[in-house]
């Protein structure tokens, strides 16, 4: 059998299932956000669909009267300027790689342009709630990924030690990413109830009187987000440990001929060999909580007032609860946009490295 | 006579049986589980519907029910999906204000030709009752109750205020007594005046659209939205300045809101008939701190009564009567077996729809349904419309806003204007 | 080795570990409590965290009236079915893309990688409509099948293979093994390691899985536990059956705790094999 012939039997499996329910429903669902599409309606009677184009794409992300200034958000722009100066010197005096500088660059010019659109008189945003939304996703991930790292790292370099104590508390770090979604939001849920949860216990019990994290503007997210790193350090952490697994001995060896051990040791040798894993850690962790749907389903419904409310939830309730198809297809192409970006910019990042 | 008895031996003998069916049956009201078949002593709306269904399941011959349980906030989400995906529940529970939408699409079947060949008698229903199952000169549906909003009350809370006479609660008259009977429970007892749920379900939404149809509006009509209006302004403030006050905690979500009440922290609390005899049922228990239990019609702050209200029915997809009659008629065999227990039911607390049962004696004896017998008269509901869940949800959010994030409640209401006006314009 | 600096670094970490524990543990005691008086506090004893009152009348339930038992069978179900599913069709492709050469195999890496790129969530409703059409929903088939095909397994895989020595392979090639028997005998052996770590990501984001099996399963056979478990956790539920509720969470938990707690020094293991091959 020739390696023609053995590589289609080993690759055809994959690349039919593959095609069937990855690539071709990608494509469907381009399609399908062109049509004003009405989920029941359709579903007893096929041609009640109609096709209009980029219609959606318009009621989705755009709005009446809508006009640029370059002082409407100063502090976002100003801000984003200074960072696109700063990256294009850093750049040329070597500091930074080139394929880097040019993505935050690219970033920073993103920011200036969005924070400036705005409605002018008489004008509004056709879908008031879409781009709140993605904010409230983008703070989210904000939040939770440099939390997830830090702590994951942190853990990480603790207990990368062969011993059975040290393999033990991994162990019980690592539980609680083994639950499913819905025992930790129920979980958590009730331990940051007002009156029944445990956060509340504690705190009169100390004579204090109980946040109502759930349905406050201000602790809302962070409740979410406190859900969410309790939940997720698991995998960093294992990722973590198998990268600096992968850091030969002798690095470490020839650091303590040089008197680093210790905090040494992690910030000169640990560290700068830890770039690949972190890459990974890092990106990771932002594809999957840019897609977080249960904990927000699940405890605050997206509010109070939501601000809680985050992209994949708010396409679910377009098709589920709105029935229009035709937008939350819209929004689910929008959301492929920015994952498929930051996939790209793990691969060429990754590719940098090799 | 061998002739006879032979024909009837072969006729009885070529009556097969029919194979069990089994219905699989949609419904929210919460869990539970071990509700039994004995639907004259199960407590509250969750166990008094499964103990019907269980029992319909049982003395139904040759059908078998399967209940589908669903939360509430998610009910309608899930049962769009089950349509779309072709597989819809057998039975399902509806609310009257979604039929336009249903039915408008034809998603679930007219029933008026085969009701009463399974036993169901369309006359017993009070007109109400019938009408808010009929669509367009067909029925859509079988109704089961009548719920509306409430004022569950604390007598000794209210007592402590000198806010009792004669047995029964003195309740406000207008926006500007309801602060003042607020301020006088706070000072004499330290709770709060009102509790609801403002953060979750839109119980606080209907408790601001009650008040606005005291004012004589609404928040559409026809095809024009009213919400940014005086009549708006005026219910929400009447809320807003108890808040203002600090006698009523917008941030109580349904489940802290009724514990509030239940833990006596809060004279009145606004919820609906459902949960009646499960409030009874804890005033009993020494162990909890409510004790004195009243129930009284929403109180009217404004020109007229009101309050909002609606009605709970259970609807048979389009697709089952097409394609499996067989099935489609064990399925109406247990819509006339809830029928049958409407009594049951209505021991929840909700108003029963069937005038047999309203004019019973049965009727009349359910724990403080004498309280609350204005409510029929007053209740009110927004006008129908395919998009009711949609509006219900813009609404949510606005008013939500104002009094759980200091939105601006002029800004609040011109958005929710604007929102309402393109799901109109749709 | 086991300096002085090693025991104050373990109790220091015990601290958190513990606090990080926390919120289990108390799911677990709430778990043993009775209904009516969590309806009322559940701060009983030690905030909670010890379960006094205590009582067996929660799990009891479960198993009487709960349908607990079936999601959970069906959660087993769907998560070794995707498991093997991406075993299966990860280590094949990866295999082939790291090391044989064939026509075409520069097209295929492309669309693996835009594969890579689509997120889940974005093509959850093109799918829901193709299964709807072609009444496919309420089934192992349609939980399982769309998340196996994933690009990432097989990524994993085939940077694996490539991390392979070729010494192994040039010898059998010259003894005359064919490509398949040097797949099947000589690789797979060698790529346990990555498998245990495919599997074991793939099982947990299985059993994870919510908004597939909450828009795909509308009948309650099909239920996953997690979308059990999601079903039951209304506001009535919380404010009447809260011990009720927590034993289900328990419950759900339990076996995919032990799974791992077998596992999890093979997943150790895997991962200091891979270390030192690196």
């Amino acid at each position: 059998m020739s390696q023609q012939q053995a590589a289609a039997v080993l690759i055809l499996p994959f690349l039919v299932i593959y095609m069937v329910f990855l690539i071709y429903p990608f494509f469907r669902g381009i399609w399908i956000s062109f049509h004003d599409w009405n989920l029941l309606a359709v579903a007893f009677n096929p041609d009640a669909k109609e096709f209009v184009g980029l219609k959606n794409y318009s009621r989705v992300m755009w709005g009446k009267n809508i006009t640029w200034s370059f002082f409407h958000s100063p502090f976002w722009q100003t801000g984003a300027v200074i960072l696109a100066l700063v990256t294009f010197w850093a750049k040329d005096a070597g500091r930074l790689k080139s394929s880097l500088a040019w993505l935050i660059i690219f970033i920073a010019f993103l920011i200036f342009f969005v924070m400036g659109l705005y409605p002018d008189e008489g004008g509004r945003w056709y879908d008031r709630r879409f781009w709140p939304t993605v904010a409230n996703t983008i703070l989210f991930v904000a939040l939770t990924v440099p939390s997830v790292t830090f702590v994951a790292l942190f853990l990480a370099a603790a207990l990368n030690r062969e011993t059975r104590a040290m393999s033990v508390l991994r162990t019980l770090f690592f539980l609680s990413n083994v639950l499913s979604v819905t025992v930790v939001t129920l979980i958590w849920q009730i331990m940051f109830s007002p009156r029944q949860g445990l956060v509340a216990n504690i705190t009169e019990a100390f004579g204090g009187s109980p946040i109502i994290w759930l349905t406050d503007v201000q602790f809302a997210m962070a409740a979410i987000v406190i859900t969410t790193v309790w939940w997720s350090i698991g995998i960093a952490m294992i990722l973590f440990l198998a990268g600096m697994q992968d850091i030969s001995a002798e690095l470490y060896e020839a650091g303590a001929l040089d008197n680093a051990k210790g905090l040494k040791a992690f910030w000169f040798i640990t560290l700068p060999n830890l770039k690949r894993t972190m890459t990974v850690v890092v990106v990771l962790q932002i594809i999957l909580h840019f897609q977080v749907f249960g904990q927000v389903h699940l405890m605050t419904n997206g509010g109070p007032n939501d601000t809680t409310q985050v992209l994949v939830r708010y396409i679910y309730q377009t098709a589920f609860r709105d029935s229009e198809l035709g937008r939350a297809a819209v929004m689910a192409v929008f959301l492929f946009v920015i994952m498929g970006g930051f996939s790209a910019i793990q691969l060429i990042l990754g590719r940098e490295e090799s | 006579m061998k002739h006879v008895l032979l024909g009837a031996a072969i006729v009885a003998g070529m009556v097969v049986p029919a194979a069990a069916q089994q219905i699989s049956l949609g419904r929210f009201f919460g869990a539970c589980e071990d509700a039994g078949t004995d639907t004259t002593t199960s407590v509250g709306e969750a166990c008094i519907i499964q103990s019907i269904i269980n029992a319909a399941s049982a003395e139904i011959d040759g059908v078998t029910v399967e209940t589908l349980p669903t939360d509430w906030g998610n009910y309608y989400d899930q049962i769009k999906a089950a349509y779309a995906s072709g597989t819809p529940p057998d039975v399902h529970v509806m609310h009257r204000h979604r039929v336009p939408e249903f039915a408008g699409l034809g998603a679930v079947a007219d029933l008026s030709a085969d009701l009463s060949d399974a036993g169901i008698d369309t006359a017993d229903w009070a007109p109400a009752a019938l009408d808010a199952v009929s669509y367009n000169g067909g029925i859509y549906g079988v109704p089961m109750d009548f719920h509306a909003n409430l004022w569950h009350i604390n007598m000794d809370i209210m007592a402590k205020a000198g806010l009792v006479d004669d047995g029964k609660p003195v309740l406000p008259s207008s926006p500007e007594e309801m602060l003042e009977h607020a301020k006088k429970v706070k000072n004499a007892t330290g709770h709060d005046y009102l509790a609801a749920d403002f953060a979750q379900y839109p119980i606080g939404v209907r408790l601001t659209l009650a008040l606005m149809w005291q004012q004589g509006a609404n928040i559409f009509d026809g095809d024009t939205a009213t919400i940014n209006n005086d009549a708006a302004r005026n219910a929400v403030t009447a809320m807003t300045q108890l808040f203002d006050a600090g006698t009523a905690n917008p941030q109580l979500n349904y489940a802290d809101s009724q514990q509030a009440f239940l833990n006596g922290e809060s004279a009145i609390l606004v919820n609906g008939t459902w949960v009646v005899d499960f409030y009874t049922a804890e005033a009993s228990k020494s162990e909890v701190a409510l004790n004195n239990y009243y129930v009284a019609d929403f109180p009217t702050l404004f020109a007229e009564g009101a309050t909002w209200a609606d009605s709970h029915m259970w609807a048979i997809p389009a697709s089952l009567k097409a394609n499996d009659p067989g099935k489609y008629s064990a399925a109406l065999k247990v819509l006339a077996f809830i029928n049958d227990h409407n009594i049951d039911w209505a021991r929840t607390g909700h108003m029963a729809v069937r005038n047999s049962v309203l004019n019973s004696s049965e009727y009349a004896s359910l724990a403080h349904r004498d309280e609350y017998t204005g409510t029929a008269a007053i209740a009110r509901d927004t006008p129908p419309s395919a998009k009711y869940g949609a509006i219900q949800d813009v609404l949510n959010r606005e008013l939500q806003a104002i009094w759980l994030t200091d939105k601006d409640m002029s800004a609040a209401l011109a958005d929710a204007e604007a929102e309402v006006q393109d799901l109109l314009d749709r | 080795m086991l300096s002085r600096s090693y025991y104050a670094l373990v109790i220091v970490l015990a601290i958190p570990a513990f606090i990080w524990l926390v919120p289990t543990i108390w799911m677990l005691s709430l778990s043993f409590q009775p209904n009516d008086v969590l309806a009322r506090t559940t701060s009983s004893t030690g905030f909670g965290l010890i379960p006094i009152p205590f009582t067996f009348e929660n799990f009891f339930a479960l198993f009487a009236f709960g349908h607990t038992p079936l999601w959970f069978f069906n959660s087993i179900i769907v998560a070794l079915g995707m498991t093997l599913g991406v075993l299966v069709v990860s280590t094949t492709a990866g295999y082939a893309l790291a090391r044989l050469e064939f026509r075409f195999k520069r097209v295929v890496v492309v669309i693996c990688l835009v594969g890579l790129m689509i997120p889940e969530q974005a093509v959850f409703i093109p799918l829901y409509t193709m299964f709807a059409d072609f009444g496919w929903h309420n089934s192992y088939q349609a939980l399982i099948l769309p998340r196996v095909a994933v690009p990432i397994g097989v990524f994993l895989m085939m940077q694996f293979f490539k991390g392979l020595s070729k010494d192994i392979e040039e010898a059998a090639r010259l003894e005359g093994v064919g490509w398949l028997q040097i797949f099947w005998y000589v690789m797979l052996p060698l790529a346990r390691p990555a498998m245990v770590t495919l599997a074991i990501l793939t099982f947990l984001y299985a059993w994870n899985d919510y908004l597939w099996p909450l828009v795909s399963a509308q009948k309650r056979e099909y239920f996953t536990i997690t979308l059990g478990l999601a079903s039951i956790q209304s506001n009535f539920a919380q404010s009447e059956g809260l011990g009720r509720v927590m034993a289900s969470g328990v419950i759900a938990s339990l076996p995919v705790v032990g799974l791992f707690l077998i596992f999890q020094r093979y997943v150790v293991r895997a991962m200091s094999v891979g270390g030192s091959k690196g």
